[in-house]
């Protein structure tokens, strides 16, 4: 899966791509909008990270660029500028989704998860793991080809660690995923630990696996 | 243009003059009337009976009319002043009136209304001057705050994503960990500050303004469901009383976050096991958590004024309740009552 990175700043760029960057992600990197305008010309990507600001030019015009190249990446724009009509804007033209600065990298990475899986649907909608199975379309969980009931939050849970695998989640940025920017006004994420919990034990339960472990006290991790 | 004192004593001075002038006339006539009348009475005989009684008569016409004249002089001053003052002073109310309705955050310039007096003249044009001075500080503070968090955010995301990425390290120990945790988690608190204050610039921008009729009830017991893992969590006992269908016209984003921010310090600044009791009326809504003591209503809705380093809090949560408000034209209110905190927006 190919990435493409339009963002000025070289060090979130780079942060990016190093989080992202695995055996599934491959991070190309592009810092001005000529430079981006080029690549998406030149390439596919299966999903574009897209800055608004960028020197000389605005990344909306890219995505009107993308859309009149009849391209159909998926773009996620992400944003200094919190702005609703950027965003509004951003969607109406035919972008995917949107984050505004500063985010949680595995926020960004459940995006980039979830855009790539709609945009190729057609063979992708059923994820496999080990004895795991989600469909994606019908929001179903098989373990063993036993279907597990999850609550929407802990089915939201499970696709962000799954989305997130291998990497340490902390509290706070699942907190942030659950309740959006309501769990900034708080410093409290035990309600988390409860979801996680029943999640985890409805899934050992079922028979599988102890993939998601507990790490530091504070972190999670899905360790495939 | 004239100055102020010249236009009283010109006009003072004139009507002086032409008592003056009338009592001239006035002293003529009777002297002459009764000199006419005494050479009639004593057929030029002048004896020195006759001459004594002649003063009399004369000093008691002159003291008649002197006084008459005075009188004339005093009430004719009295008046003149009046009308006087009236008309002289009415460009320095005109421009009183202007400077109490000045409204900085406004940004409008006030026009002071030609006057022909130089001291108001002088006077207005200070204060233009002042005005403009104070309105372009202003605008400069606004400005600051605007473009300083605007290039605060982007720092802010690189340093998040390079501790998160820090914490993808294998080999950190818990307290490695730990330590990244709790910087996550002071960059946080800063990078909702500062989204904060680019809010509050937003809205003091003239931002957000297109309005919508907005059902302020649904909008209420949704974020009541939203805060609820919060309220759980606490063990918050929370009591509702909302009538249906509270329709406000209003920026639905702007309505978002003055319902969030309430409920969000109610929550916060309760403990655990606490009562919440969130009331809206068709004229006010009230939000009421359990307290000790009254906290000082003054300062209560000012930036910064109530944050501490103990809580999790902004400190600007209110303000922005109280610049919502502001443009709507709802009144925010505290007061403390029978051991609850009452915060109350009156529609």
């Amino acid at each position: 899966m190919k990435i493409l990175i339009v963002e000025d700043e070289k060090e979130l760029a780079e942060s990016i791509g190093a989080y992202l960057s695995d055996e599934d992600y491959l991070c190309e990197f592009a810092y001005t909008y000529n430079d981006a305008l080029e690549k998406i010309e030149l390439y596919q990507y299966d999903c574009i990270l897209l800055d608004i600001m960028l020197p000389g030019g605005n990344g909306i015009k890219i995505l009107e660029e993308l859309k009149s190249l009849k391209k159909h990446e998926g773009v996620i724009i992400i944003s200094a500028k919190n702005s609703l009509e950027d965003k509004i804007k951003g969607l109406q033209i035919g972008a995917d989704d949107y984050l505004s600065k500063p985010f949680h990298l595995s926020e960004l990475a459940a995006r980039v998860y979830s855009v790539i899986r709609r945009k190729n649907f057609n063979n992708l909608n059923i994820i496999e793991q080990n004895e795991l199975m989600i469909d994606l379309f019908g929001k179903t969980v098989l373990v063993n080809n036993q279907e597990i009931l999850l609550t929407k939050k802990e089915f939201d849970l499970l696709l962000y660690f799954i989305s997130n695998k291998n990497k340490v989640i902390s509290k706070s940025a699942l907190a942030q995923h659950i309740s959006g920017d309501i769990a900034d006004m708080f410093d409290n994420y035990d309600f988390i630990y409860a979801h996680i919990k029943n999640l985890k034990k409805k899934l050992s339960d079922a028979g599988y696996g102890n993939y998601l472990k507990t790490l530091y006290g504070t972190g999670y991790k899905w360790d495939i | 243009m004239k100055h102020l004192m010249n236009l009283t004593i010109k006009r003072i001075i004139m009507y002086a003059g032409l008592v003056l002038v009338c009592s001239i006339p006035a002293y003529y006539f009777v002297i002459s009337l009764i000199w006419e009348f005494e050479m009639n009475e004593h057929n030029i005989i002048l004896t020195e009976e006759a001459a004594r009684h002649d003063r009399y008569v004369i000093i008691l016409a002159v003291t008649t009319l002197t006084t008459l004249f005075f009188v004339f002089l005093l009430g004719g001053f009295i008046l003149l002043n009046r009308s006087i003052s009236r008309r002289l002073w009415q460009p320095f109310y005109e421009s009183l009136d202007k400077i109490r309705n000045f409204d900085l955050t406004s940004g409008q310039q006030v026009i002071f209304d030609q006057t022909n007096i130089s001291e108001f003249a002088e006077l207005n044009i200070s204060l233009e001057k002042l005005i403009s001075g104070n309105i372009s500080v202003y605008n400069q503070q606004k400005e600051f705050a605007d473009n300083a968090s605007h290039e605060l955010q982007t720092p802010l995301a690189i340093i998040q994503s390079k501790l998160e990425l820090l914490q993808q390290n294998v080999s950190l120990t818990d307290e490695q960990y730990n330590n990244i945790e709790d910087a996550l988690h002071a960059l946080s608190r800063v990078s909702r500050i500062n989204k904060n204050l680019l809010m509050l610039a937003k809205i003091e921008n003239s931002q957000y303004l297109e309005k919508e009729r907005i059902d302020f009830s649904a909008f209420l017991q949704d974020a009541v469901i939203l805060f609820k893992n919060y309220s759980d969590n606490k063990k918050i006992e929370l009591q509702l009383n909302i009538i249906h269908e509270k329709i406000v016209e209003g920026n639905k984003i702007l309505i978002e976050i003055l319902i969030n921010n309430l409920i969000t310090n109610a929550i916060r600044h309760s403990g655990k096991h606490k009562k919440i009791i969130i009331k809206l009326t068709n004229d006010q809504l009230v939000i009421k958590n359990e307290g000790i003591s009254s906290l000082h209503p003054g300062q209560l809705f000012r930036r910064f004024a109530t944050a501490s380093s103990g809580d999790s809090g902004t400190g600007l949560g209110l303000a922005l309740a109280k610049q919502i408000s502001a443009r709507y034209n709802w009144k925010p209110g505290y007061h403390f009552e029978k051991g609850f905190h009452v915060f109350s927006i009156e529609f």
